[in-house]
Formats: structure tokens, C-alpha cells, sequence
């Protein structure tokens, strides 16, 4: 253009960059924290046995948590994941029934029920508009109730291969964890590096400029909400492999277990600002302090008194990023 | 220039205010006359609102003092402003949609009775009484969301009143408002005045500074360029002063070389507007004036998908199309650049790379990746098109100033290479020079043979780059006018009554299809 103005660049500019990296700075800090109070107060915690264990039992809250991310990143909420674990691990576990050739149906059925339930989560939000906290609470007590009343004791069996995989190793590292880092670099990188990722931050930027964006906005939606119905399906057949038999009480409270992992880890509960580097802070926090409390020998109801002092605190320290 | 001090009602010395290592204001001194209405005028990023939320106590100032009605202050805070009479009224109107006008009124200050019981009727009595004052008729039980936005900020400004006020900041308070509607400001004003209110005004409309305000103080870069009685200026000095350069304030020539027909739109009818036909033909501007509430907006969002037709049909080169969503608009080739940048244009919260790029994602996909290289070459193709400013495509965008957001809306859109633009207030609340940027971008576009819809409140802007004009009064287009023979009282006529003046009886059709 022939006329080319100079406006003074905004002051707040040189914090656009910086503020976003403000949460990971704290999560990973507290991890290294507790991880160096933890080495120099117990000598059972620095070993690889309890190290590989943290992660191990983190994968369960991790999987789910990354579908948690997607959904709150695009705007939404998914308060029926806990619910989606336990049906997947009471229906994979009487699918199979201890028997090895059915492992092929009972994973294919239990993660289509994930799919089933994804696109019904989406098609009610976005053509019936319910809002999606309504949405997935009525689901949340849909499924929990349908899970109750399939068994109130544990039902059903893992077949031997599945519960092997629980301790397999690959090299000197479980395969579960394996499973769960590609997952995980997997959802990064559709998040950073496709188009759909790019629509999820759209979505929960603003919908309404996302939809005269002409960004197919329920397609979105229902990508984000299947791919964390499946996620949470999966996360049921993780749990079955660990715990061998169709316990109904797997899952209780996981939904907001990964809420906290998300919002720990800096991702916006208004959705479009996050991350799956931020959960997996959190979901490794989380994770740690659990152990700590075990290695340390210290009351374990302290875990859910630390874990809400840390989510307040935590997001309470966020806002306060690049504010003058 | 030394005036008898006890006129002076507020004297800002020396304030200097920098964020973060940049300075947003340097040495600033501004001072203003009791009872008088003093216009604060300057490109977006000059430092105005700084300069108000200083003296609001919304920031403050690194160094400088404030002198009001006498008494010197270091810092003012937010309660010692309000409690000494200062109010401030910002474009984003602070109002509760769900309470009635009486109530928004009175917000926190509910008068009580005796028994510390809500006093319902006296402050219902006195809402109303205050909006005499301000010669508005308005009942104030309504609910505040009901109401247009000029009746909102006149309930806003009706709030500040009901405090002892001495000083009103306005800032850009025409931007929300229409032609008939600014007329009503304009007597609240006056009435102001007349009560010894000194008003301070922000705004980018000069035509409106020149009728209502008596001095003019021009901001740039931070400092001030100086202060002005407006008598003694006229437009193109204060444009000068504005942009630091003189500018001819022309409107870039049509070429005039209407191509084939782009799209045809007939009997379009939603909840929001009725029967409206009409044709744009490649390499010409059709600007849509008319009352805000018109149909104006929602001619836009029928014409891009946004909101569904109950009847009616498009035409997009020669083929019959069916456009359900933006989604479909957008593969036909079309584009819609929102009225409100703000909330209907941009992801205030993403970097400005990722709002560029949103429409054209799948052309800088490979195989299922976004491919860098290309998405930056997009980016930087943008940047130099438009002339950007900007540190880096990182930024956040809501860390722009307005007029440097609009053209990241526009940088969003051209990127796609539409052959349709439908632009509804392009030049809204951004500073003199982005927007001869932006008519400039707009000639260019249409003599590569893009169609250009151009909604737009402001009657030279419409005169100035429009083809054709059409003119829409309730929900239909009451009028169509050529180029040569539109002139604002014809556009007003119509738009006012939805029916042409006499001597243009003749030419007005109703129906811009021939």
C-alpha cells in the first residue's frame, strides 16, 4: 500500500509469547520440587521400580485427560468420562470372558461404544444446542447408572494376554507407558499440525468467528467429542488389563481427576488456550504427589486436600500472567 | 497559551506512562476548560485511552501529576475519581441486560427505605427524572437488553449522572451509534454543557469533532501534537496534525469497469429482512446505506449463510447455489468481513499467523500436515499487502491496535483470493490513515475483478467509494441510487422514510434487479 502508517506497538505485545509458557514453567517446576524433596526424604522414591510406576498409574488419568484436553480446548466440557471408563470396563470384561479369542470383539465394541457415545454428546450440543455441561452430566449419570445396573460386583474376565500386557515391558519401560507417549505425540502433533487442531483452538477461541471463519464447526465438535469418549473407552481397557476382572467401581471420579490435570496444566476451561504438554504436567503432578504420599508414609486423604490447594493456587498464579 | 487557571477544570502535567519498557505516553500534558466540550483525537496506539484510564485510576502514570478542580494529586485512584466527579463512558457499554434501566441506574447504590428495604418507586421517580434531564423518553422499567445501544449508552450516561458529576470521558462513543442516533448524543451533550459538565471526547470521526467540540488536543506516538481551539483549524490541518503528514483526503477514483455479474441474490427473505433482491457485477462497489436496525447486518449474514433463508435464491456466476452455512459461502468464493472485528472477526486470543491462516488451511495441507513454509509465505504475503505492523505473526492479536486488527480481518479473507467481498463497516473505530489504507485496498481488489458489498454508517464513505448505492429501510431496500446521483440528503430520505425525495422519484426502482 501507498500510505503505510506506523502505530506504536502495544506494550503488552512482548508478553503475547512469554505468558503462554508461564504454566508449563510452573507445573514442570513443582514436578522437579517435589521430585528433588522426594530424593532427599526417602530413599524408595529415586529408584527406577517406583519412577516406572508413577508413570504406570499415571497413564490411566493421561489417556482420558488427552481427550479431556481436546474438549475443553474447543470450548466444551466432558463431565462423563469416569462414567465411559467404567461401562468400557465392565462391558470389554464380559465380552471377553477370559477368553483370548475375544479380545479382538470386546476392543472393537468397546471402543465403538465410545464412538456411539462421542457423537451422541456432539449431536446433542450441536443441533438440540444443549449446553455441554448439561449434556454430559446427564450422561455421566446415564452411563454410571447403566453400569450399575449391569453389576454392582465385579463381573467378567480379562483375557490372559490382557492382563500380561499390564506388565509387559518394551526395553526397560512398560508398554502401557509406551502406548500412552504415542498417543500422546500423536494428539500433539494433530494438534499443532493439522488442520482439525487448528479448528479445536478456533472453536474455543470464538465460536462465532470460528463459524463465519466458515470452519465447519459441529464437524469439530464432533471430532473432539468422539475422540474423547474413545479415549475414555480405551482408558477402560487399560484398566482391565491392570485390574483382570469388570470391577464397577474403576472409574468413579475420573472426570474430574482429569478436569484438574487439564486446568493444572494451563489449558483455559473457556477454551482455544492450552495444551497436551500442560496435561501431561498436570497428570504427572498428580501422579507424584500420590506416590510421595505413599513413599512418605503420610495420611493418603492429604492427596485430595493438596490436589485442590494446587488447582487454586495454580490457576490463581495464571491469571496473574503479564498483568501490569 | 496561558488561560485564567480557574477556568481550568483538569490539568494533567508532564505524564509519562511505559508498559513493560515501552512507552506509551511521554511527557503528556493535557488540560481542559470547565464547561466545555474538548475532543482528544489521535491514530489508535497514540495513547488516548492510556491517557483516560490514567485519570480514571484504571493505571498508573510513571511520573507527572494531576491537578483537578485545584487540588494536586500524584495518583488518582479509581474510588477518588469517581467520588470527585469524574465518570467515564467506554465503548463497551457496562450494563446488566437482565435489569431494567431504573435498576442499571442505580447499580450499587440503590436508594433504601427506612427499613433498609429496596425504594422501588423513588428510584424508578428518579431513574426518570434524570433521563428528563438528558430530554430522553424512556421507561425505565424496561429491561436494559431490549433496548438499541444508543438507548443503552444514553442508560450508561444517565448513570454517570446520578452521581455528582463535574467531568464525562467519552470514548468513541459514536462508534456504536447511527446517523439520527449521534444527533441525540450530540443534544445530551450540549445539555451537559449547558450544566457545566466539561465533556472530554474521544473520537476518530472529524466531522463530529468539528460539530461539538470547542478545543481539540491531538495525540501521537505518545506525546502531544498540540492543543487547538477548532475554530481556529481546519479539517485538513487536524488531519495533519493526526498523521503527522498532509493527506488528501480523497477517496481513490473509481475505474469504473463493471465486469460480468458475480452474484445475483433474489427475494431473500429471513426473520430479519424481506424481499430483497439485488446484483453485483465484478470490479464494482455496491455500498448498502441505511438506519442501524435496518437490515443491513443481516442482509450480509443471509447473502454469506450465516443465518437461513426462509425464501429466496442466489446466483454466484451464472450458477444457482445453495449457501447453508459460511462454510459453503466461503468455498463459493465469498467473504464477510463482520461489523465487530472484536467478537465476530478475530480470535482475539490466538497469534495473528493463526487468524490469517484459518480460512486456507487446507491449502497449506500436505497429505495431513499444515506445511510451515507455506503457511508462512501466506503470512508474509499478507504482511506486505497490507502493511501490518506488528513485532511478530506470534502476537496475540487482541495486542493490536483497531486499525491493524481490520486488517488482519481483511488479511484473513484475502488469502482465500474471493471473488465476492461483503464488508460491513470496514472503517469502524480505526484511526484516519489505516483507513485510506483500506479504501485504497478496496480499489485494487475491484480492479482485479472482485465484487465488493460495502455496508457502512458513515455517508461520505458511502458516497465517496460506492458504484451504486442501494439503501435499505426496514428490512428492504428501500432505493437504489447511481453514483452521480446520490447525495447524502437523498440517502437520508430514504433511509428515514423508505421512500425517495420527490425530484427522485423518477430514478428510485424498489428493486435493484433489472
Amino acid at each position: 500500500m501507498t500510505t503505510t502508517l506506523t502505530a506504536a506497538i502495544p506494550p503488552e505485545a512482548r508478553w503475547s509469547a512469554l505468558r503462554r509458557h508461564i504454566p508449563y514453567l510452573i507445573v514442570y517446576g513443582l514436578i522437579l520440587a517435589l521430585g528433588i524433596y522426594g530424593t532427599l526424604n526417602s530413599d524408595r522414591f529415586l529408584t527406577d521400580r517406583n519412577l516406572l510406576n508413577i508413570f504406570r498409574q499415571s497413564v490411566f488419568i493421561g489417556t482420558a485427560a488427552i481427550g479431556q484436553t481436546l474438549v475443553i480446548l474447543s470450548g466444551g466440557i466432558d463431565l462423563s468420562v469416569g462414567s465411559m471408563v467404567k461401562v468400557s470396563v465392565l462391558v470389554s470384561a464380559l465380552l471377553m470372558n477370559g477368553q483370548p479369542e475375544n479380545i479382538g470383539v470386546a476392543v472393537v465394541a468397546t471402543l465403538g461404544l465410545g464412538v456411539v457415545v462421542g457423537a451422541a454428546h456432539a449431536f446433542l450440543i450441536t443441533r438440540l444446542k444443549v449446553a455441554p455441561f448439561i449434556v454430559t452430566l446427564g450422561t455421566y449419570s446415564i452411563l454410571r447408572g447403566i453400569a450399575y445396573t449391569i453389576s454392582t460386583t465385579p463381573i467378567g474376565r480379562a483375557a490372559p494376554p490382557v492382563v500380561q500386557f499390564y506388565d509387559l515391558k518394551v526395553g526397560p519401560v512398560y508398554a502401557l507407558i509406551v502406548a500412552f507417549f504415542v498417543l500422546l505425540v500423536v494428539l500433539m502433533f494433530v494438534l499443532r499440525r493439522t488442520r482439525f487442531g487448528r479448528y479445536i483452538y478456533a472453536v474455543g477461541g470464538n465460536e462465532q468467528v470460528a463459524r463465519l471463519s466458515g470452519i465447519p464447526v459441529n464437524r469439530v465438535k464432533y471430532g473432539v467429542y468422539i475422540l474423547c469418549s474413545v479415549l475414555a473407552a480405551l482408558t477402560g481397557l487399560f484398566a482391565l488389563s491392570r485390574s483382570g476382572v469388570g470391577d464397577p467401581n474403576i472409574g468413579d471420579g475420573l472426570e474430574l481427576e482429569t478436569i484438574s490435570a487439564v486446568v493444572i496444566g494451563g489449558t483455559s476451561l473457556f477454551g482455544g488456550r492450552g495444551g497436551l504438554i500442560g496435561t501431561l504436567g498436570g497428570v504427572l503432578l498428580l501422579g507424584l504427589i500420590g506416590n510421595l504420599l505413599v513413599v512418605l508414609n503420610v495420611n493418603q486423604w492429604l492427596r485430595d486436600l493438596i490436589e485442590g490447594a494446587i488447582i487454586v493456587i495454580a490457576v490463581a498464579l495464571y491469571k496473574q500472567k503479564g498483568r501490569q | 497559551m496561558t488561560e485564567p487557571t480557574e477556568d481550568i477544570i483538569l490539568e494533567m502535567r508532564n505524564i509519562s506512562k511505559s508498559f513493560a519498557g515501552v512507552h506509551a505516553l511521554r511527557d503528556v500534558s493535557f488540560r481542559c476548560r470547565r464547561g466545555t466540550v474538548h475532543a482528544l483525537v489521535g491514530e489508535n496506539g497514540a495513547g488516548k485511552s492510556t491517557l483516560m484510564k490514567i485519570l480514571a485510576g484504571a493505571y498508573v502514570a510513571d511520573s507527572g501529576e494531576i491537578v483537578y478542580k485545584g487540588r494536586h494529586y500524584d495518583r488518582l485512584t479509581t474510588r477518588e475519581a469517581l467520588d470527585s466527579g469524574i465518570a467515564i463512558i467506554y465503548q463497551e457499554l457496562n450494563l446488566l441486560p437482565y435489569m431494567t434501566v431504573a435498576e442499571n441506574i442505580f447499580l450499587g447504590r440503590e436508594p433504601r427505605t427506612s427499613l433498609g428495604l429496596l425504594d422501588s418507586k423513588r428510584m424508578n421517580a428518579e431513574a426518570a427524572s434524570l433521563l428528563n434531564r438528558l430530554g430522553v423518553n424512556l421507561n425505565v422499567r424496561r429491561l436494559v437488553g431490549e433496548l438499541t445501544v444508543a438507548r443503552q449508552q444514553m442508560v450508561e450516561i444517565a448513570r454517570a449522572l446520578s452521581q455528582q458529576v463535574d467531568m464525562i470521558v467519552m470514548d468513541e462513543p459514536s462508534a456504536i451509534l447511527a446517523g439520527h442516533e449521534l444527533e441525540i448524543l450530540f443534544s445530551i451533550i450540549e445539555s451537559l454543557v449547558a450544566q457545566n459538565v466539561t465533556v472530554v471526547y474521544i473520537s476518530h470521526r472529524l466531522d463530529e469533532v468539528f460539530q461539538i467540540a470547542d478545543e481539540v488536543t491531538v495525540l501521537k506516538d505518545g506525546r502531544v501534537v498540540g492543543t487547538k481551539p477548532l475554530e481556529a483549524l481546519t479539517r485538513s490541518q487536524l488531519i495533519q496534525m493526526m498523521v503527522g503528514r498532509p493527506l488528501d483526503e480523497v477517496f481513490p477514483k473509481s475505474r469504473g469497469h463493471r465486469g460480468e455479474t458475480a452474484l445475483v441474490a433474489q427475494h431473500l427473505t429471513t426473520d430479519a429482512i424481506n424481499d430483497v433482491s439485488l446484483r453485483l457485477h465484478s470490479g464494482e462497489i455496491v455500498g448498502v446505506a441505511g438506519m442501524v436496525g435496518s437490515g443491513r447486518t443481516e442482509l450480509a449474514r443471509a447473502l454469506f449463510g450465516a443465518d437461513s433463508l426462509r425464501s429466496g435464491s442466489l446466483t454466484i456466476r451464472g450458477e444457482r447455489r445453495r449457501v447453508s452455512s459460511p462454510n459453503a459461502a466461503v468455498r463459493l468464493g465469498m467473504a464477510l468481513v463482520p461489523e465487530d472485528r472484536k467478537t465476530q472477526g478475530l480470535f482475539m486470543e490466538l497469534p495473528i499467523r493463526d487468524n490469517i491462516t484459518v480460512t486456507i488451511l487446507d491449502r497449506i495441507t500436505r497429505g495431513a500436515m499444515l506445511q510451515r513454509r507455506l503457511e508462512a509465505e501466506a503470512v508474509q504475503k499478507a504482511r506486505g499487502e497490507l502493511a501490518i505492523v506488528m513485532a511478530s505473526d506470534r502476537q496475540e492479536v487482541q495486542d493490536l491496535s483497531g486499525g491493524n486488527q481490520q486488517k488482519v480481518v481483511l488479511a484473513k479473507w484475502l488469502a482465500t483470493a474471493p471473488t465476492v467481498v461483503i464488508l460491513d463497516e470496514p472503517t469502524r473505530g480505526i484511526d484516519v490513515g489505516a483507513k485510506f489504507e483500506i479504501y485504497q485496498l478496496m480499489r485494487a481488489l475491484t480492479d482485479r475483478g472482485v465484487a465488493i458489498l460495502m455496508i457502512s454508517s458513515e455517508l461520505p464513505e458511502i458516497l465517496g467509494m460506492s458504484d451504486r448505492i442501494l439503501v435499505m429501510h426496514d428490512g428492504a431496500i428501500a432505493g437504489e441510487l447511481s453514483r452521480e446521483e446520490a447525495t447524502e440528503e437523498k440517502i437520508i430520505h430514504l433511509a428515514t422514510t423508505g421512500r425517495g425525495l420527490a425530484e427522485a422519484s423518477e430514478t428510485q426502482t424498489g428493486q435493484a434487479i433489472d
